[in-house]
């Protein structure tokens, strides 16, 4: 706390100091800002930390630049085998951890091993072994050939062999632009520029990170404590002095997942499959045809967002003619009366043999923006005759409902994997993937395709025809196992005159994926 | 001299008659206007349209009007007819906890005075054993033991306020238990249950009555604290504790009307009961309503 204060005290002089103007560039080279929570497992890449955001105390082998095309980092050049089961990269010889160490060969060796046998979110199991070529040369066997294994050479950091232990997490070592001087558990961490690294020399010769909620960090930003904030869409009304607002494009979707089977079958561990409602192409299409997508984002994320068609709107491997007109309850009747759906009872709800046109959607009880989604598309395909009826319940009631019930999911990531994890038959009920069990083997093959690609072009290409071919896909042009909604705009309040360099489309996360760049921001110079 | 003493004396008398009248009406006075205030509040939540409480999202954010009395919120709900929905609610599972409440209080009260020695001891320990337990976190471990939902809270609430009131009638009882008439229909045989029945229990009733009164507003006020951290309700049902914690979110964005006016709502509710229990008290036991 006292050193939070001595920080904000130490900039606010700064910022007085400059009123002066005998020296332009006494502008502080300190920063303090808010965004995000705490990296609860600390920062090992083994563990998860850098897969959104900067990994700021590691470096990677591959980065994607702001345009989100995939450059050098640590890498000088990699190649991929014909079979597309051997990848060797070169890696530069000028990197150094911070404790002085030169990183080699061996180094990226262990890093890929430790990642493969820990139990984290990152999936290696395809990674068959690791080979050290040479001091500055490593290859990658895979099982199969997998054209997204490039994302985990994008995101996972690189950690030394020499000094990592059970403490790592909390004493990160690595080679990338910073390293870390203080964490407070529970309050913030400050990091120092590292003057060891091989890049771009960052802006900044410390930055602190406070752990505050998006509220919280909204007043520290009114209160002048902080130069940069995350903020929730409700609070973006209001003008803060000396703050300006950006709003940073996303693929951080909502979407609602429907049930793509009939109802009857149950999983290996007793919970419910199918729902007979939402298994009806007719239903699905017209949920994804009656809501207004533009409407939700001017009155649910006050504009700050965009309407959402498939998962990855916007990336590189995303097919426009997923696009679809939507906001159009009269088509959305119409698609309901050629499938049989009939209001007999005349209570405004439809019935197709008996059975009414009504089904549960699910949201997580904590998250308001998915409640006011869920209660906003209900009330959109009411007027189409649809009942939605939306229920509140918490991460592990949903767990057990989500493959008989509709859900309101969130997804976005810069890896096509995600995907193919969503959407191939493969992945029926694994984890939170596919929980709709929907399969479709002409997607299918598509996916399977991109995902031995040899190449991101070559993969392109296919992961574009699944979603869409012309005749079948897995978007709301095809057979619709999900609508999707919104994606979020990311807002942040940014002190006048900081520049957070262009941002580019943040995945799934508000807060730590704007520090991607962060050792480009600098202040402006005026 | 005399006659003036005499005067004097039957003024004060006169006056100290009319005081106790006056008292009663005025008591019975605001007893009333209490009861119909309630009852216009209950009826309006029960009347409500629930078409108002629907999204409607070009009309969010509003300042209150005549159209909405109370504003909108965020995704354009009339904050009238929720808040209103929100106290029927509150009063459902006030009124359910408080005759759970008084029910326990009355059964265990008279067993301790009536079932001997032994008993009164377990039932005094019992008695300790939940008033040492602060009413909100046994509130928040029957609601979660009870896995949520309305049935939780009401549960809670009813195992957690009988306490102090069965104390009360604990006390009261153990007095009638020495009264001559209640130890001549002991020694003329009657049953234990009997006495219980028609001796004990007609006597406590006023304070039962009263009791049961004066848990409401602490009911209802555990039932907001309940819902506004989250326990039991889903987040989109209108319940007092609900809108207030949604409001938090809003308050810096300068929305005060989603927060001050369903509090002064259930402030008014919950005076209202207070009200109505201590003019009830007044009325049925003007001696020595000090005492609960």
């Amino acid at each position: 706390m006292f050193v939070w204060i001595a920080a904000v005290m130490a900039l606010l002089s700064g910022c007085s100091g400059q009123e002066g103007g005998t020296e332009a560039a006494e502008r502080p080279d300190k920063l303090v800002i808010a965004v995000g929570s705490e990296p609860e497992g600390g920062f090992d890449p083994a563990a998860g930390w850098g897969l959104y955001g900067s990994p700021l105390f590691q470096s990677t082998l591959l980065k994607r630049d702001n345009d989100l095309k995939i450059v050098n980092d640590l890498a000088t050049g990699w190649t991929v085998s014909g079979d597309g089961l051997t990848w060797t990269v070169e890696i530069r010889k000028d990197a150094v951890f911070s404790d002085g160490q030169p990183l080699t060969a061996r180094d990226v060796k262990f890093t890929f091993e430790t990642v493969r046998n820990s139990a984290s979110i990152v999936d290696l199991t395809n990674l068959d072994q690791v080979v050290v070529k040479d001091e500055y040369t490593v290859s990658f066997r895979l099982k199969q050939p997998q054209s997204t294994f490039i994302a985990r050479l994008i995101t996972t950091g690189i950690i030394p062999e020499h000094a990592y232990d059970e403490q790592y997490a909390f004493r990160p070592i690595g080679s990338g632009p910073y390293v870390l001087k203080q964490w407070d558990r529970g309050q913030q961490i400050i990091v120092d520029a590292n003057p060891d690294y091989y890049g771009q020399k960052p802006g900044f010769e410390q930055i602190t990170f406070l752990f505050l909620g998006e509220d919280a960090a909204y007043a520290a930003a009114r209160a002048g404590e902080v130069d940069l904030a995350y903020i929730p869409a409700s609070l973006s009304g209001t003008k803060v002095p000396g703050m300006r607002l950006e709003s940073v494009h996303s693929v951080d979707n909502r979407g609602i997942m429907f049930p793509y089977v009939p109802s009857g079958d149950r999983t290996a561990d007793g919970r419910p499959v199918g729902n007979d409602v939402t298994s009806d192409p007719a239903i699905r299409q017209a949920v994804n045809v009656a809501v207004d997508r533009q409407g939700l984002v001017d009155g649910i994320l006050e504009g700050h967002g965009s309407p959402a068609y498939t998962a990855s709107d916007g990336l590189p491997w995303w097919n426009e003619q997923t696009i679809i007109r939507d906001n159009e309850p009269e088509r959305a009747s119409s698609l309901l009366e050629d499938g049989g759906w009939r209001d007999a009872d005349g209570d405004g709800i439809r019935e197709k043999d008996g059975l009414k046109a009504e089904f549960v959607l699910l949201y997580p009880a904590g998250d308001v923006i998915r409640q006011s989604l869920a209660l906003a598309a209900a009330e959109m395909v009411k007027k189409a005759g649809i009942h939605m009826i939306v229920e509140g319940k918490s991460w592990e009631d949903i767990e057990q409902g989500m493959h008989e019930s509709a859900v309101l999911f969130g997804w976005g990531s810069h890896d096509p994997l995600e995907m193919y994890n969503l959407y191939s038959s493969s992945f029926m009920g694994v984890e939170y993937y596919n929980p709709g069990y929907y399969s479709n083997p002409e997607v299918d093959r598509w996916l399977n395709k991109a995902m031995h690609a040899l190449t991101e072009e070559e993969a392109l290409a296919y992961w574009k025809n699944a979603q869409w071919d012309g005749q079948n896909g897995l978007s709301a042009a095809g057979d619709a196992p999900w609508a999707w909604l919104v994606n979020i705009d990311h807002l942040y309040l940014v002190r006048e005159g900081l520049d957070i360099g262009r941002q580019r489309i943040q995945p799934h996360g508000h807060g730590w994926p704007i520090t991607d760049n962060i050792s480009e921001w600098h202040w402006k110079d005026e | 001299m005399t006659r003036v003493s005499f005067d004097a004396s039957a003024r004060v008398h006169t006056q100290s008659a009319a005081y106790t009248t006056d008292y009663k009406r005025h008591s019975l006075m605001i007893l009333l206007s209490a009861a119909v205030l309630l009852l216009v509040m209950l009826i309006a939540g029960w009347l409500t349209d629930p078409a108002a409480m629907t999204v409607q999202l070009e009309n969010r954010n509003l300042q209150p009007s005549l159209q909405h009395l109370f504003g909108t919120d965020w995704l354009g709900r009339d904050m009238f007819a929720r808040t209103m929905k929100g106290l029927l609610l509150s009063i459902q599972t006030g009124l359910t906890g408080a005759v759970c409440s008084a029910m326990i209080a009355a059964v265990l009260g008279i067993s301790a005075a009536l079932l001997g020695r032994q008993a009164d001891r377990f039932i005094s320990w019992l008695m300790d054993l939940f008033l040492s337990v602060p009413h909100l976190v046994a509130l928040i471990l029957t609601a979660f033991v009870c896995g949520g939902g309305m049935k939780g809270i009401v549960i809670g609430i009813a195992l957690t306020h009988w306490p102090a009131l069965a104390r009360l009638i604990r006390a009261e009882a153990m007095q009638l238990m020495t009264a001559q008439y209640v130890l001549v229909s002991r020694r003329l045989g009657r049953s234990l249950f009997w006495i219980a029945g028609r001796h004990l229990l007609p006597h406590l009733l006023p304070q039962l009555v009263v009791g049961g009164l004066l848990l409401f507003p602490h009911a209802i006020l555990h039932e907001a604290a309940i819902t506004f951290i989250g326990l039991g309700l889903p987040p989109h049902q209108p319940a007092v504790g609900i809108i207030l914690s949604e409001s938090m979110r809003y308050l810096s964005s300068g929305m005060w009307w989603l927060a001050v006016l369903p509090g002064a709502a259930l402030l008014v509710a919950v005076r209202i009961f207070d009200v109505l229990g201590s003019h009830t008290q007044r009325l049925l036991d003007p001696q020595q309503y000090e005492r609960l």
